[in-house]
């Protein structure tokens, strides 16, 4: 019984030291250990074995050693297989080095690595943008501030802060420093609070009682004031008014549409004094009692306290600077609905079920398939992204137009790419088909087949592609080889159980 | 590889154990002591050099016999010089492991 069980044991150690062993040499290897095992577990069958103390579990152990010995040759011979030209791996490690390339591109583009990165400011699905023009008056300064100021009391039962800013440029003094313009966001005190993002003040206990402060960016910081690491908490001059510069912050932490070098948080009073037509951006964030938050454009009315009714639009912050995604999926769209009418979609006819195709081979080429349409989206998502705000970094419409310029046609062509590449490689071992061959000639009823013929190397088949499509022979076909033809393969010649 | 290849002393003995007429990799174990992990992938570096060769042998033998078909090896002509030459740096080696040739001798006498 115990002898039963060890044997059992040990085929199953072989079996799994087998997946060890390159899939060429697979089969006979494991047959000749198989062979060998039979023989170690049935003395009484081969006389020159008799091996009644031998362990089989003992003797099976070394099959692994034995398999990894082989691996290990095989990669010596032969080379990496992302190494071995037209291999899968190659291909799948090409289109990932593309990939990480894209992403290391876009990490050094500043807008581009903003536009990657989530909004860093928690519970952002509940801010708004509020506009008087839909999506298009999100993009310049279409607010009045006596709007802002009457929303601030009329709109308390809809959100719990509203807040206001508008970019302008203004010469920012300090002492030991040259004099810079900035442009500088000009905001409602509650703006950071509102955000409720990472931010922290430094040196806000110096600040005198309504003394505006300034939060620089790190790039203006690094860029106008040489990364001075003695600026936060020192009070500069602009326009004549002290400013207390109270942090500093990442560039990645400002996503809304104007470019800035600073955000100067004003208080009430000081905003109430500046010209009655001034118009700027206003961001709220949503009681959560009031209403859901909006998933894209929502529309709003409000009755103000002198009893005039008005309506305003809130466009949501996540939808709105989602956008590239957003493009990015219709630019999908439109290339999953092109392809059929720029490229065949059968990938050719195989045979079904057939003995020498197990089910795991038909699966890998899906897997294949599947990861090759995975890593070209990644690549174009990235490309275009990238590209797009490499170009127009500040101009939010127009980076949607540049992303949907590239990424249509790259998706369009990386698909056609895809289907032509899986139509030309072996479905049992997904190398690149060569040796071309032309077979007939086109006869003047077509009835007689002509078309080109390609080898796998390794000597799994051959595949059929006929010139003119017919009713009968419509698309290429693969013609499985037996293991009888691999000694004409010198790239696979390993002898099967049986052979002579 | 050349006939005046330096060899292992594993691999010496394995090589010997073949020529003696131990063609399985079992058999090999058996004579030389060895465990498996050390004789297959020490046959197979051998087969590779081109020293050994393998063959399956028929499946109907096999059928006859009502068990799976093994693999057995053989020198090939390098091998058996290299043999030749393996002898002059292991001397014991022929005493451990004796060949046919030198069995016949010992037992004419």
């Amino acid at each position: 019984m115990k002898r039963v069980l060890s044997a059992q044991l040990a085929g199953f150690m072989v079996r799994a030291a087998s997946l060890l062993v390159p899939r060429r040499d697979r089969s006979s290897w494991t047959a000749e250990w198989t062979a060998e095992l039979w023989h170690l577990c049935h003395p009484h069958g081969c006389e020159s074995c008799v091996a009644p103390d031998a362990d089989p579990v003992e003797f099976s152990l070394g099959a692994f050693h034995d398999a990894f010995w082989l691996r290990c040759d095989r990669i010596r011979s032969d080379g990496l297989p992302i190494l071995q030209s037209g291999s899968a791996a190659r291909c799948a490690f090409l289109l990932s080095a593309t990939a990480i390339g894209a992403l290391l591109v876009c990490l050094c583009l500043p807008g581009a690595r903003s536009a990657l990165l989530p909004l860093p400011w928690r519970g952002a699905g509940n801010l708004v943008m509020i506009s008087s023009n839909g999506y298009a008056g999100t993009q310049a300064p279409s607010i009045r501030l006596t709007d802002y100021e009457e929303w601030t009391t009329d709109t308390a039962t809809l959100f719990t802060q509203i807040a206001f800013y508008r970019p302008i440029d203004k010469s920012v003094h300090l002492p030991r420093h040259p004099a810079a313009r900035l442009s500088v966001a000009q905001a409602s005190d509650n703006l950071f609070q509102l955000l409720d993002g990472p931010v922290t003040y430094a040196g806000t206990s110096v600040a005198e009682p309504g003394e505006p402060r300034l939060v620089l960016t790190r790039s203006a910081w690094r860029r106008i004031y040489s990364g001075d690491p003695h600026l936060v908490g020192r009070t500069a001059d602009i326009d004549g008014r002290p400013v207390l510069i109270a942090a500093i912050m990442p560039d990645s932490d400002w996503r809304f549409p104007g470019h800035i070098d600073a955000v100067m948080l004003d208080n009430p009073a000081n905003l109430a004094a500046l010209p009655l037509g001034t118009r700027g951006f206003v961001i709220a964030r949503i009681r959560n009692s009031a209403f859901p938050p909006p998933r894209g454009g929502w529309r709003k009315m409000v009755e103000t306290s002198r009893g005039v009714t008005r309506g305003f639009d809130c466009i949501s912050v996540t939808h709105l600077l989602g956008q590239p995604s957003s493009v990015f999926l219709f630019a999908l769209l439109l290339a999953c609905l092109a392809l059929p009418a720029t490229t065949a979609l059968p990938l050719g006819d195989y045979p079904l079920r057939h003995r020498l195709l197990p089910g795991t081979v038909d699966a890998r080429r899906w897997i294949f398939l599947a990861v090759k349409f995975a890593l070209v989206l990644v690549i174009v998502d990235l490309w275009s992204t990238g590209l797009a705000y490499g170009l127009e970094p500040n101009d939010p419409i127009r980076v949607l137009y540049i992303q949907l310029a590239t990424a249509f046609p790259a998706l369009l062509f990386g698909f056609r790419w895809i289907l032509q590449d899986q139509r030309r490689r072996c479905p049992q071992c997904l190398r690149l088909l060569s040796n071309p061959a032309r077979v007939g000639q086109a006869s003047c009823n077509f009835l007689s087949w002509n078309g080109t013929e390609l080898f796998c190397a390794r000597g799994h088949g051959l595949l059929h592609i006929p010139e003119l499509p017919t009713s009968w022979f419509s698309t290429q076909r693969w013609l499985c080889l037996d293991p009888s033809w691999l000694c004409l393969f010198p790239e696979n010649c390993s002898p099967s159980p049986g052979m002579i | 590889m050349p006939a005046d290849a330096k060899l292992s002393h594993t691999a010496a003995m394995i090589l010997q154990a073949i020529h003696a007429g131990q063609i399985y990799g079992f058999s090999v174990m058996e004579m030389t002591g060895l465990p498996s992990g050390t004789v297959y992938p020490a046959m197979r570096r051998l087969e590779r050099d081109g020293l050994i060769v393998s063959k399956w042998e028929q499946q109907s033998i096999a059928d006859a016999e009502q068990r799976p078909p093994r693999k057995y090896y053989r020198l090939t002509r390098t091998g058996r010089s290299t043999l030749d030459a393996v002898y002059k740096r292991y001397p014991l080696l022929e005493k451990m492991i004796p060949s046919p040739e030198v069995e016949q001798a010992v037992e004419r006498r």
